[in-house]
């Protein structure tokens, strides 16, 4: 039974700049008095194709926390230009909040991020070279993606190798605006992608 | 007889295992598979019973969902609680955005099975639960005071499926896997009977064995029996225990027997001459065959068998209130509803029949008195009467009352509303660098989980932004989908769903008008978001699908080893020497005008990074004189999370060393609550300057005890407050102490404090303050004596800059201070000396290695004021195993040192639980290391002169415990060793011949 639910993430300043730091106000509850701090981590994917375009934008941690329910706002600055693939900078992207108790990752949750001009001239002829004073960023904030692990919360890592194997809730989702045709067979989808059909 | 399958209630389609009515009959649980973890569902009886509300859109089905019985995890038994105040949300993430109408909270989780459970049942009068699990066990449960064990039942050698109570509450029973029926008696938890006979054939095993006890208490049916190679349910009579009849006609195993909560008796038929019939009972029976069968106790064939109801196996079943209905769940992930006329089943007997029968057989004391007996109860005292009379428009006065004032309560944390805290959170919240330069962020604390207190006017989805505007927060919802038809239809969900909350707070009005007074801005919005996005997503429909694994993949980009954010800049400064997707920054820049601006960019964040790396000199220093820890070993009375500066940690930071003997005293806010007690939930909230009634100011108290609310005036401003079970302590500005009882009763004037005051605790009956000028008292204010008269600190407080870094007063009334240099001091007051109890330098602690002695099963206490103070000893071996080169007999001195000294602390603490766990210690290590002088002494001591002579000073308990029983338990220790079998014989005769005087 997890200790920590995340029972709300608000997207705040949505939408903003490009350069605007990323700001979650987050609300959690937990079942009993925790002796060690939540670390919480913004993740920026940067392309598609490779984690490797992954940054951290920050990570903290949150304590102490005694049961009961609390909020935090959560944040960090706004990814590094130079480290996103000129090709990935406009359009749609994932940026991801983890949370770990005890060095083990409990909840991650996934949001897309769209990155657009806003100037309709730019948006026809996007430059080569990307002009991130120009693009916006736009959080899908009304469709989180919510991912729960199952962890040790006694112990510590090494003690739940086997939780590595449980699977996740299948979590194929679609696109927030994929057309009909594209969807994949029913069969495939999980439950909590009602919205997209 | 009418038959329903609501189609409504499922669990997408997973089985369904378990069913419940709750008491109250409108609504139910169903208990089954989840997504990925096990998951209750409790739905809304209405839609069952009547079909127009069951159309009728308004009438939520569900009510809520509960995910968080995690797969794999499953040897607990959770204790939900329906939490007052909340209004309704959805689970955060799941998309399939149906709000909980109610919301549960779990308050309990019972861990001690080591296997899942696989039944659980309230017994009678709620005063126990019983769960029972594959780990072939069953724990009774004190329903009242979770997570107390009563009693492991151990004797099933097969994994136990079903449990079930009598009536009368004289026994429990249970079915398993290994072929037995046993009854358990709940007066000594001992195996009343194990019946074996009619299961011997039972071969293969079915998911569950549900038996079930008849009202009237006589006949008890088992699950899965056989009887001529055929499946049965076994009937067996209470009297003897006796296996004469079954239930005949299922063709495969039977999984759940389920008696009607109703007796009844023959409906009485118009004009025909009636005998008085005989009370019956009525059982329906669910089999592996996937039939269920319902049987009248007063007919020999079934009054109805349905089959074909499922496609699989029948898992539960369970009785409406009324004895008229039933709820069947199966295997194949659906329920049934049969809902029987009173013409079918007969006359249920109401509850004083009902009684009156259980009386005849079982005598008054057995026989279950309820609540609703107890109202028509004579009042035969006439004070009594006027009493009972009076309480009642009081009542009724209160209960409006607190309507009135719960909204304005619960939408406000610490004189603030949560909307306003919400605007300012980022400014607001305490932000921190620990040692190694890492943000730590310190969360508000918005709602406590034992008050059941939520605000409501929180978990709406929609942010508040002082900034922005309100546009930007529903475009979200706009381009979530292109069928506009299909989104207005998820749009009540997804927005704040206040309305059905009748009493909805300010707050909550505040916010619940924002998606109305927006409802215009979507047009706009909408134009210039959709295309595009369906521009992008369509252009990126392959990189889309890439993405969708980061939400679900743990990312090898974020181990869980901790990193902190200085190491974060440092590889992302490696990566740009790398020369990755910046390669050379100078000739860039000089290239493009363009790329001019991302420099700048890349710069910035450059150079901020390297601030941090350089960051934690700084940092540190800010950080010195905020201990992490501290709040882990904040003493019974410690503050609740509002209260931003706790009292004891003020004390604690703001120290001046150089006024050596000043004690900080405690600061005053305007309004500010604690929770006083921590096993019975008491709050004590504070407003000062309350009211002024001409000119005149007051400060109230409010205190909160188990549901109950008192509040008292005082004329100073109050600076703190220290409760117990017995007393509530106030120390005003104007260095009066004042004293009441639980209930708000002034037991004392005002007491004058020497000083102001620096720390107030009370536990029990005991007060104790400690002065800003460094003395201490403690009184009995019950017994109205002085136990410790202004003693002054001055002995402890050797040092120049050591100061109290925390207090405590433990139940028995000793005062224990620990200071800010790793000591702990108790004074005992009939030696008048400060005594030393902990010490985290000491040696000792960390070399003695006593691990090998610790009791198996006692658990660690942790509770005592001992442990309290010394934190966990249980690292104690660690150095010591690292010690190992040290020589044995230096090891064995550390040891015996330790142990000596813990047993005297516990001593002089008072505390008994402590000084047995220690004394148990001790003597094991005595005995192992074959001290037996000691040992010897000890046994002495505790044993005591045989016969009694006038001189003797001997007494016979330590600490309220009977030192001859201690006696008894230390004596198999010794036994242990052969080389005290003198000893353990001498001993043991001695005691022996004791008893027998």
């Amino acid at each position: 039974m997890a200790k920590v639910q995340v029972l709300n993430v608000a997207v705040l300043d949505n939408p903003s700049p490009f350069g605007n730091p990323f700001q979650f106000e987050i609300t959690f509850e937990c079942m009993e008095d925790l002796p060690e701090d939540l670390e919480w981590k913004i993740i920026y994917v940067g392309s598609a194709e490779s984690e490797e375009y992954d940054q951290i934008l920050d990570s903290v941690l949150v304590g102490p926390v005694p049961a009961g329910r609390h909020m935090f706002v959560f944040q960090a600055d706004a990814p590094n230009t130079g480290l996103i693939p000129e090709s990935d900078a406009v359009g749609v992207t994932v940026v991801l909040i983890t949370c770990t108790y005890r060095g083990q990752e409990f909840i991650r949750i996934g949001y897309y991020v769209n990155n657009e001009y806003t100037d309709p001239e730019l948006r026809e002829n996007p430059p080569l070279k990307p002009d991130y004073s120009q693009l916006q960023r736009n959080i899908l904030a009304s469709n989180p993606r919510v991912t729960r692990f199952h962890i040790n919360w006694e112990g510590c890592a090494e003690r739940m190798e086997d939780s590595e194997n449980v699977d996740p809730a299948p979590n194929a989702m679609l696109p927030p605006s994929c057309p009909a045709g594209k969807a994949p067979s029913l069969g495939l989808m999980p439950d909590n992608s009602m919205d997209c059909l | 007889m009418k038959l329903l399958k609501p189609s409504w209630v499922n669990h997408n389609g997973k089985p369904i295992f378990s069913v419940d009515i709750h008491p109250e009959g409108s609504k139910f649980a169903t208990g089954g598979q989840g997504e990925d973890s096990g998951k209750v569902v409790i739905w809304n009886m209405a839609p069952v019973l009547r079909e127009e509300d069951e159309k009728n859109e308004n009438i939520p089905k569900m009510l809520c969902q509960m995910d968080n019985h995690l797969g794999g995890d499953d040897k607990l038994v959770m204790v939900w609680k329906r939490a007052a105040y909340i209004g309704p949300s959805t689970v955060f993430g799941s998309s399939s955005k149906l709000a909980n109408v109610e919301q549960w909270r779990c308050v309990t989780i019972l861990r001690n099975h080591t296997g899942d459970v696989m039944d659980v049942a309230w017994s009678p009068h709620d005063v126990w639960l019983a769960s029972c699990s594959v780990d072939n066990t069953i724990v009774i449960w004190n329903a009242r005071k979770f997570p107390e064990i009563v009693t492991l039942l151990k004797g099933h050698t097969g994994l136990v499926k079903g449990l079930t109570w009598d009536p009368v509450g004289k026994y429990i029973a249970s079915q398993a896997d290994d072929r037995s029926l046993k009854v358990w008696r709940t007066m000594d938890w001992q195996l009343e009977t194990n019946i074996t006979k009619p299961f011997n054939e039972c071969g293969g095993t079915t998911h569950v064995l549900r038996l079930s006890w008849s009202p009237d208490g006589q006949y008890l049916v088992s699950a899965h029996a056989m009887n001529n190679s055929g499946p049965t349910a076994q009937i067996i009579e209470r009297d003897g225990w006796r296996t004469n009849m079954d239930f005949v006609g299922h063709r495969k195993a039977v999984t759940v027997v389920k008696f009607n909560p109703k007796i009844f008796k023959k409906k009485q038929k118009n004009g025909s001459s009636q005998k008085p019939s005989c009370p019956y009972c009525c059982c329906a029976v669910g089999s592996k065959d996937r039939s269920v069968s319902v049987w009248l106790t007063s007919l020999k064939r079934p009054l109805v068998v349905i089959h074909d109801l499922f496609d699989k196996s029948i898992m539960d079943i369970a009785w409406t209130l009324n004895g008229l209905g039933i709820l069947v769940c199966s295997m194949d992930g659906t329920v049934a509803f049969l809902d029987f006329s009173q013409d079918e089943l007969g006359d249920p007997l109401n509850e004083d029949e009902k009684n009156s029968i259980h009386q005849n057989i079982y005598g008054k004391s057995l026989a279950i008195t309820t609540e609703a007996q107890l109202s028509t109860t004579i009042i035969e005292n006439p004070e009594m009467l006027k009493y009972q009379q009076e309480k009642g428009p009081v009542e009724h006065h209160n209960a409006a009352d607190h309507e009135t004032q719960a909204p304005k309560l619960t939408s406000v944390v610490n004189g603030e509303s949560l909307e306003d805290i919400r605007k300012n959170l980022l400014k607001k919240q305490v932000e921190t660098r620990t040692a190694d330069g890492r943000r730590r962020i310190t969360p508000l604390c918005i709602a406590q989980l034992d008050t059941g207190d939520f605000s409501p006017a929180l978990f709406n989805s929609v942010p508040i932004l002082p900034g922005s505007s309100m546009s930007s927060q529903l475009t979200p919802q706009l381009s979530s989908d292109s069928n506009t038809a299909n989104s207005l239809g998820l749009r009540p969900a997804s927005d704040p769903p206040l309305a059905p909350q009748g009493k909805a707070p300010d707050a909550a009005a505040e916010s619940s008008v924002n998606p109305l007074g927006t409802g215009a801005a979507p047009a706009v919005n909408s134009n210039n978001i959709k295309p595009n996005l369906l521009l992008t997503s369509a252009a990126k429909i392959e990189p889309m699908k890439a993405l969708d694994s980061r939400f679900t993949e743990r990312s090898k980009a974020t181990p869980g080893v901790t990193i902190s954010s200085s190491a974060v800049g440092l590889t992302m400064l490696d990566r740009m020497k790398d020369g990755g997707p910046l390669k050379d920054p100078k000739p860039k820049e000089e290239t493009s005008s363009d790329s001019e601006d991302k420099m700048a960019v890349t710069k910035l964040s450059f150079t901020k990074r390297k601030g941090e790396v350089e960051g934690p000199e700084v940092v540190e220093k800010k950080k010195k004189g905020r201990p992490r820890k501290d709040t882990k070993m904040t003493p019974v009375s410690h503050a609740v999370q509002q209260v931003t500066p706790s009292l004891e940690k003020e004390t604690s930071r703001v120290a001046a060393p150089s006024a050596a003997m000043k004690l900080p005293t405690v600061t005053l806010q305007k309004v500010f609550s604690l929770q006083i007690s921590v096993e019975s939930s008491v709050f004590v909230e504070v407003e000062n300057e309350v009211s002024t009634v001409g000119g005149v100011r007051f400060s109230q108290l409010r205190c909160t005890r188990e549901g109950r609310e008192w509040d008292t005036l005082l004329t100073s401003r109050i600076l703190t407050v220290a409760g117990s079970s017995e007393v509530i302590a106030v120390a005003c500005e104007d260095r009066t102490l004042s004293v009441l009882s639980a209930c708000g009763r002034r037991l004392l004037p005002a007491i004058l404090l020497p000083a102001p005051v620096s720390a107030l605790h009370c536990s029990g009956s005991f007060v104790m303050v400690l002065t800003a000028c460094a003395t201490l008292s403690v009184w009995d204010v019950k017994k109205q004596v002085i136990l410790v008269r202004n003693v002054s600190l001055l002995t402890i407080l050797s040092g120049t800059d050591t100061t109290v870094s925390q207090s405590l007063l433990t139940q028995q009334g000793v005062p224990v201070i620990s200071l800010s240099n790793g000591r702990s001091y108790c004074f005992n007051s009939s030696l008048e000396t400060w005594n030393l109890i902990a010490d985290k330098q000491d040696s000792l602690v960390q070399c003695a290695d006593f691990r090998n002695f610790l009791p198996s099963q006692d658990p660690m206490v942790s509770s005592g004021p001992l442990a309290i103070m010394q934190g966990r000893t249980l690292n104690a071996g660690r150095l010591a195993s690292r010690l190992s080169s040290t020589p044995h007999h230096l090891q064995q001195g550390m040891t015996l040192a330790y142990l000596e000294n813990q047993l005297a602390s516990a001593l002089i603490l008072r505390s008994s639980q402590e000084y047995r766990h220690w004394l148990l210690i001790y003597a094991r290590f005595l005995v192992n290391e074959g001290a037996e002088h000691r040992l010897r002494e000890l046994c002495k001591d505790l044993l005591g002169p045989v016969h009694k002579s006038a001189g003797s000073i001997w007494e016979d308990t330590v600490l309220g415990l009977r030192k001859r029983d201690l006696l008894r338990e230390v004596l198999p220790v010794i036994g242990q060793n052969l080389r005290f079998q003198r000893v353990f014989t001498e001993y043991q005769d001695q005691l022996e011949l004791l008893r027998n005087k």
